[in-house]
């Protein structure tokens, strides 16, 4: 794979993707996003903020490459480097994994912030897969984020759970608790969307989540086999074969990076009747 | 019986006194008014039909017993039987209020506290009452919200006006003593005229509450007005009883 490299000063930007709900697709937009800045040349860096479950490094496929870890890192007992695992795929792209045998008491605000800081200064972005719920991992992986991708399925109670986010972030993070400071840019990724359920009305539309949300909207990721399939190999999805997921991710990440994309509602091609029931054999 | 809201003022003091820390709370509670002579099986069924119409406007709400209207019935035996009724009914009674002097230490073995304005109490009441009068001295302090009030979050105007410029999340609490403005869609609580003004009034750009309240009446999301929901609407006091119409 080709990428382009670059020579300026890294940018040094915290994203948090985040959401209240468990299993929205958190785990899945950080790997893909963070891919996808990969490959339009960003140095980028994704950590596991999940302590104890330890998802982000299957998805991205490198669980047996895992030696130091986030949490290594932060009690002093290994260096930052030892602990980043560079992607095979891409080269501008790294892995900060975390520990399935520690707790989330582990992660402490000074050693997050010091992990921060010195990431800064070599990556462009720098992707926090946040754990679920609103508790201390939440909390901490939201907490110094310049930017926030509020992951969010079609439906009320994840809605709600991000709303309740959404406070959290215009209140709880380094940037509410600084006088003068830009306060956290948040927008919603909504995943899981399923055009025949909404269509159904067993979901709720794009229009409906936005007006209660009420803010920007960063993409619509379909439900898609893709993602599965990709995620079982260890793939991020956007390294994948080209899919509607995978061009999703991609134009969320344009827009991530301030380009204007165009926003399209996609869903997974659904073969006809005829195909269906003959195209195996065929 | 009629449910009111009852509310302790909230302490601004923060008192940072290592390993804790100690922070006022602002806390809103259902205080159930009872009438006349001890509860019999006839209140019982009331209340259960009302627990019934409204299960999740109870649910986890603490719960304080007023006898303000029903000063006779206010004995630890009496007390105490209404209270286990109730906690048998998953209603989390903590306090107990305008009960008249009652022996505190029979009280504290029900775990359930006296909270003020304790009328007959000498010594708090002062206070209370000088606070109170304090406070009417102050101007008072709109509050203006110029974001979306979320899901967890509360805002309140202690002394005036709430002005929200935006939608108030389900699951999302704004009180004021005057009355609420919300330029956006009440999908959360709304709490005017919290300290019992009952000319204070609520008004949203559409109303999809799941509870509305003015100087203590309320009304739950099923028990909204159809012809407000999902409107322009204003609610307000009259006769007694909350009101709600559609404007523009
Ligand atoms: N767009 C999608 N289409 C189909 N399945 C998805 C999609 N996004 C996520 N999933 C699946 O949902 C499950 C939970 O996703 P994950 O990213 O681990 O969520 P979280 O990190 O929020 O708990 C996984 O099995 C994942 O493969
Ligand atoms: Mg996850």
């Amino acid at each position: 794979m080709t990428t382009q490299m670059k020579a300026e000063p890294p940018l040094g930007r915290v994203i948090v993707i985040t959401s209240g709900k468990g299993g929205v697709g958190k785990t899945t937009s950080a790997a893909a996003i963070s891919a996808g800045l990969a490959k339009l040349g960003h140095k980028t860096v994704v950590i596991d903020f999940d302590v104890g479950l330890r998802n982000l490094d299957m998805t991205m496929g490198c669980e047996r490459r895992v030696v130091f870890d986030f949490i290594n890192v932060i009690q002093g007992d290994a260096r930052l480097k030892q602990a980043l695992i560079r992607d095979k795929r891409l080269e501008t792209l790294s892995i900060l994994p975390t520990s399935q045998t520690r707790d989330k008491d582990a992660l402490t605000k000074e050693g997050v912030e010091a992990v921060l800081d010195e990431l800064k200064r070599e990556f462009d972005y720098i992707i926090c897969d946040s754990p679920a719920g609103i508790e201390r991992g939440a909390h901490l992986a939201m907490y110094f984020a310049d930017e926030a991708v509020v992951v969010t399925n079609p439906e009320v109670s994840s809605v709600r759970d991000s709303d309740r986010v959404l406070g959290l972030l215009s209140s709880q993070t380094q940037r509410a608790e600084t006088e003068g400071a830009e306060p956290v840019k948040a927008q919603v990724l909504l995943t899981r969307h399923d055009r025949a359920r909404v269509d159904r009305g067993e979901m709720m539309t794009v229009e409906d989540v936005l007006e209660i949300l009420a803010v920007p909207l960063l993409g619509i990721i379909p439900e898609s086999q893709a993602v599965l399939r990709a995620s079982n190999v260890g793939t991020p999805v956007v390294l994948d074969e080209p899919s509607a997921a995978s061009r999703a991710y991609e134009d969320a990440v344009a827009r991530l990076t301030g380009q204007e994309v165009e926003m399209r509602v996609t869903g997974e091609r659904r073969p006809g009747l005829f195909h269906r029931l003959f195209g195996r054999s065929a | 019986m009629s449910s009111r809201h009852a509310n302790e003022r909230p302490t601004r003091a923060r008192a940072v006194v290592k390993p804790f820390q100690i922070r006022g709370r602002f806390l809103t509670a259902l205080a159930l008014r009872l009438e006349g002579g001890p509860p019999d099986v006839a209140f019982y069924e009331a209340l259960d039909e009302q627990l019934q119409q409204t299960p999740q406007f109870f649910s986890a709400a603490p719960v304080v017993l007023d006898f303000a209207r029903a000063p006779g019935i206010a004995t630890p035996e009496k007390i105490r039987d209404l209270a286990h009724e109730l906690r048998e009914r998953n209603l989390l009674v903590f306090g107990v209020q305008n009960a008249g002097p009652i022996d505190q230490s029979a009280l504290q073995s029900m775990g359930l506290i006296p909270l003020g304005p304790g009328r007959d109490e000498p010594g708090p009441d002062d206070a209370a009452r000088r606070k109170r009068g304090v406070e009417k001295l102050l101007p008072p302090d709109n509050k203006i919200v110029t974001a979306p009030v979320r899901s967890g979050q509360i805002v309140v105007a202690e002394r005036g006006d709430l002005t929200v410029v935006g939608s108030v999340a389900s699951g999302a609490e704004v009180v004021a003593s005057g009355n609420i403005h919300i330029y956006g869609t009440l999908r959360g609580r709304a709490v005017a005229g919290v300290h019992g003004n009952v000319n204070a009034r609520i008004f949203c750009r559409k109303l999809d509450a799941e509870l509305v309240a003015i100087a203590g009446l309320y009304k739950t999301s099923d028990t909204l007005d159809p012809a407000a929901r999902d409107r322009c609407a204003q609610i307000f006091l009259e006769k007694e009883k909350l009101c709600m119409e559609a404007i523009a």
